[in-house]
């Protein structure tokens, strides 16, 4: 019991704090190592809640695929040291305030809504979660969106490509004018 | 106030799910590089899935309709991740930096 509490609390706060350092890092390395971070314990938040094929999937496909892709793209550019500013002091001030004006409503609503209390809303959700289905059924469909993206990446590459080759001989035509 | 921190229960994933979804919107507020704004939008999406997870688990002893949205979800959000950073690659390439400012004012 005590173990499974203090097991919650540190990825509740590991989770919160390495989400501010991707928004906070002062470098772009630190910034990706955080995002890194982040999708370790949300994996591990997953595991918590017994969704082990989720907590599998997201560690694979963000945590060594998406992160590292992240981190070699930073390499690429050659901005791995790169010192990362913030919006001007009035900017976030007034950024922070809309956030926590909005997380403040959001929570009234709720619990204006459904009267104080989770049974309620509960109770709305799983009357209306009538149908179950099986979740090997739609490995099938999932494999399919998983190729589609590699076309559309591709497509998407080649297209961004062209037009940036169009672009840059009008660029350097009118240079030389 | 004690006892409703030591009985972890579906309120504490809406919490948690809540300040990382505020997080998110923050980041993509005050960030300047792009890069960033861009892994706002993940940590928002993120948020999202937890809060599946958690109704799958508290409401949908199944798991299976939770698990199903959740994976879709997640998908989605590393394949808007993925296309924004190919996007972005492009736009580094063309103008040599990444700081949103200064590319609205290049184009001003």
């Amino acid at each position: 019991m005590v173990t499974n509490l203090i097991y919650f609390y540190f990825l509740f706060f590991g989770i919160i704090c390495s989400a501010f350092g991707i928004i906070f890092a002062p470098m772009m390395y630190l910034s990706a190592i955080s995002l890194f971070l982040f999708v370790c314990f949300s994996s591990l938040i997953y595991l918590y809640l017994n969704s082990v094929y989720l907590s599998v999937f997201q560690f694979i496909l963000c945590g060594l695929f998406l992160s590292v892709y992240i981190f070699l793209l930073i390499k690429k550019i050659g901005r791995i040291n790169l010192r990362l500013g913030l919006a001007p002091f009035s900017k976030i001030l007034v950024s922070s305030v809309f956030v926590l004006l909005f997380g403040g409503l959001f929570v009234l609503y709720f619990f204006q809504e459904f009267d104080s209390s989770l049974y309620s809303f509960f109770n709305a959700v799983v009357e209306k979660s009538f149908d179950t289905v099986n979740f090997r059924h739609y490995l099938y469909p999932l494999s399919l969106v998983g190729v589609f993206v590699l076309v559309s990446a591709v497509v998407l590459r080649v297209f961004l490509d062209n037009s940036l080759s169009v672009e840059q001989p009008k660029e350097q035509e009118e240079n030389k004018l | 106030m004690i006892n409703s921190l030591l009985n972890i229960g579906l309120a504490h994933f809406l919490i948690l799910s809540l300040i990382l979804f505020l997080t998110g919107l923050l980041g993509v507020l005050i960030s300047r590089n792009m890069l960033r704004t861009v892994m706002s939008l993940f940590i928002m999406s993120v948020s999202s899935v937890i809060n599946f997870a958690a109704f799958g688990y508290y409401c949908d002893r199944s798991m299976e309709n939770a698990n199903m949205i959740s994976v879709f979800v997640l998908i989605l959000a590393v394949i808007q991740t993925i296309i924004a950073l190919v996007i972005l690659y492009k736009i580094y390439q063309a103008n040599e930096y990444l700081d949103a400012e200064k590319i609205k004012d290049k184009e001003n």
